[in-house]
């Protein structure tokens, strides 16, 4: 059979400026409101993978059934009672529910991936996120008084909800900054506003400022963590017993300096948004232990990495950031 | 490897069916002396053969050093591939290295079995490490990555981009056009092509394939870490 070889190759787009001319197709602007919506697909895969662990197909106390209930204590009556029910439906059915469960992130994450379903797999993330917050979570502990944001305070699968919130699609221009696309750049600040308020006061409210509270809210995740994060936990739980509250109130005032700095010019912004994303990453990994993957029973990989995610679709854009051939981001248009 | 089987059984099959399909492709790229894209069928062969003898102990065949040797060869291959690609083409993220860690993950895999591959005691035996744990962090770095790519070469409008690159023009049996190419560029016809090629060589299914690579990799990561 006769066919034309395809050997014939050209030079690519660079995903960053070289600084010599490009001989290939001239490429489009980054879409970043799309990019961050395939980030956003990304987790929900790794939590629909997640969810897929052997045993999240269990019964008791180890098991998925065992995680749910566990999250009732400390919450009013009738909101722990929704909550030792919902545990007790997945423990008569476990195999069902965590399929339905995993089979619902799975969804989402490929839904957000097609246009066509973007939409609705949005607004499905929007409806998941506060089901699990509130069946899965157990309101994230605002209610006991144990939201404190070193521990994915108040609630880190609150965060998909948002960010499917912030980043609904809309056409129009990623700048000043990609939250604002959609909503708007007055609603945008507020709502960041409204969140990183709400973390400043969920950081010193409560036990949120008890040294052996911040203590043991680490030590107990050490346990099953590999070796460089078991050090760096020891650490950190010796730092929290005996500069806890200290270390609260800074996060607090990180907070307030956080929401406040959207308001004031792009380059204080900027500092701002650095602090915030440093602090986070810093959280997640030293304290939240990156949602307690890497120990092998997590559902998801908690609030530090979507706070850091929040932080930077409120980056100041330059005029022309999003207009030019100079992308340094991975984007949907040609990642390859 | 607790859980249950039908689950493992099911990430097997789906291995085995990819890797008969990037099987198909291989014949079709020899027999039409196609370019690109050979390569990754070949990984992607060994790989889901590999992962089916992961994820069901039965399906698991010849020593490990056998499949640690392979994929040593496909990652120096791949890194190679990048490096040439980068000095020929500027600097860009060229599709040979997510193939590249992919064979990294492979090599980790079969070199830190863990409790999780359930690769038989005789091919355990022949590796060097057997019974040692693969670190939990590289683990999920490395699975992060394959679920990132996954995504990603789904949205990507490029389709067939996972499997040839984006600088084969053209690249599919099926001389499917990629949709920016309005730029006057040289678009390669491809005629005479069977309907069967057409079908098995259609860039979404290849992209599919690669999708599906890289969820199973990054569950058998997650249920290693």
């Amino acid at each position: 059979m006769a066919t034309t070889p395809v050997d014939a190759e050209q030079p690519p787009v660079p995903l960053v400026g070289t600084g010599r001319a490009s001989t290939g197709p001239r490429r489009e602007p980054a879409d970043l409101q799309r990019t961050f919506q395939l980030i956003l697909a990304t987790v929900w895969l790794l939590d629909a993978v997640l969810q897929l662990q052997p045993f999240m197909f269990t019964r008791g106390s180890g098991g998925f059934s065992g995680m749910l209930t566990g999250m009732a204590p400390g919450n009013p009556g009738w909101i722990a009672r929704t909550i030792t029910w919902n545990g007790s439906f997945v423990y008569h059915q476990p195999i069902l529910t965590d399929t339905l469960f995993a089979g619902m992130q799975f969804v989402i994450a490929f839904g957000i991936v097609w246009r066509r379903s973007l939409k609705a797999a949005l607004a499905l993330s929007i409806v998941w996120s506060v089901g699990v917050w509130w069946f899965g979570e157990g309101l994230g502990g605002v209610f006991n008084g144990g939201a404190t944001p070193f521990g994915g305070g108040p609630g880190g699968i609150l965060f998909y909800g948002l960010l499917a919130v912030l980043l609904w699609p809309s056409e129009g221009p990623d700048r000043p900054f990609v939250a604002a696309r959609t909503v708007g750049v007055r609603v945008a600040k507020v709502v960041w506003a409204v969140v990183w308020t709400l973390l400043a006061t969920l950081s010193i409210v409560g036990s949120g400022r008890s040294p052996q509270t911040l203590h043991d809210l680490v030590a107990n995740m050490n346990s099953g963590q590999p070796g460089w994060l078991a050090h760096l936990d020891r650490s950190t739980e010796a730092f929290f017993l005996h500069h806890g509250t200290p270390a609260a109130v800074a996060l607090a005032v990180m907070c307030v300096a956080a929401a406040v700095g959207v308001f004031l010019p792009a380059r204080v912004t900027q500092v701002t948004l650095v602090l915030a994303m440093v602090v986070f990453a810093a959280i997640w990994i030293a304290v939240q232990n990156l949602g307690g993957i890497l120990a092998g029973g997590s559902t998801d990989p908690n609030s530090g990495l979507l706070v850091v995610v929040l932080a930077l679709i409120y980056w100041p854009l330059s005029p022309t950031s999003t207009a030019t051939d100079d992308v340094t981001l991975p984007t949907s248009r040609g990642v390859q | 490897m607790t859980g249950p089987s039908w689950l493992y059984h099911l990430f097997a099959v789906l291995m085995l069916v990819v890797a008969a399909y990037c099987l198909v492709l291989l014949v079709f790229s020899i027999k039409e002396h196609r370019m690109s894209g050979w390569d990754v069928d070949v990984a992607h062969v060994l790989m889901g053969t590999g992962m089916a003898g992961m994820f069901i102990t039965e399906l698991a065949f010849g020593p490990t050093w056998t499949w640690e040797l392979a994929f040593v060869v496909l990652m120096i291959w791949f890194v190679a591939r990048s490096i040439q690609s980068v000095q020929e083409f500027g600097i860009h993220l060229p599709h040979y290295a997510i193939h590249a860690v992919m064979s990294l993950a492979m090599l980790l895999m079969f070199a830190f079995p863990g409790d999780a591959t359930r690769v038989p005691a005789p091919s355990m035996a022949m590796s060097s490490s057997a019974g040692s744990r693969l670190d939990p962090g590289l683990g999920f770095l490395l699975a992060f990555a394959f679920f990132a790519s996954a995504i990603f070469t789904l949205a990507s409008p490029r389709k067939g981009a996972a499997h040839h690159g984006s600088h084969v023009p053209d690249y599919a049996l099926v001389g499917s056009v990629a949709p920016d190419r309005s730029d006057g560029s040289p678009m390669v016809t491809v005629a005479n092509v069977s309907m069967i090629e057409r079908v098995v060589a259609t860039p979404w299914l290849e992209d599919a394939s690669h999708v599906v690579m890289c969820v199973a990799m990054g569950l058998m990561l997650v249920l290693m870490i």
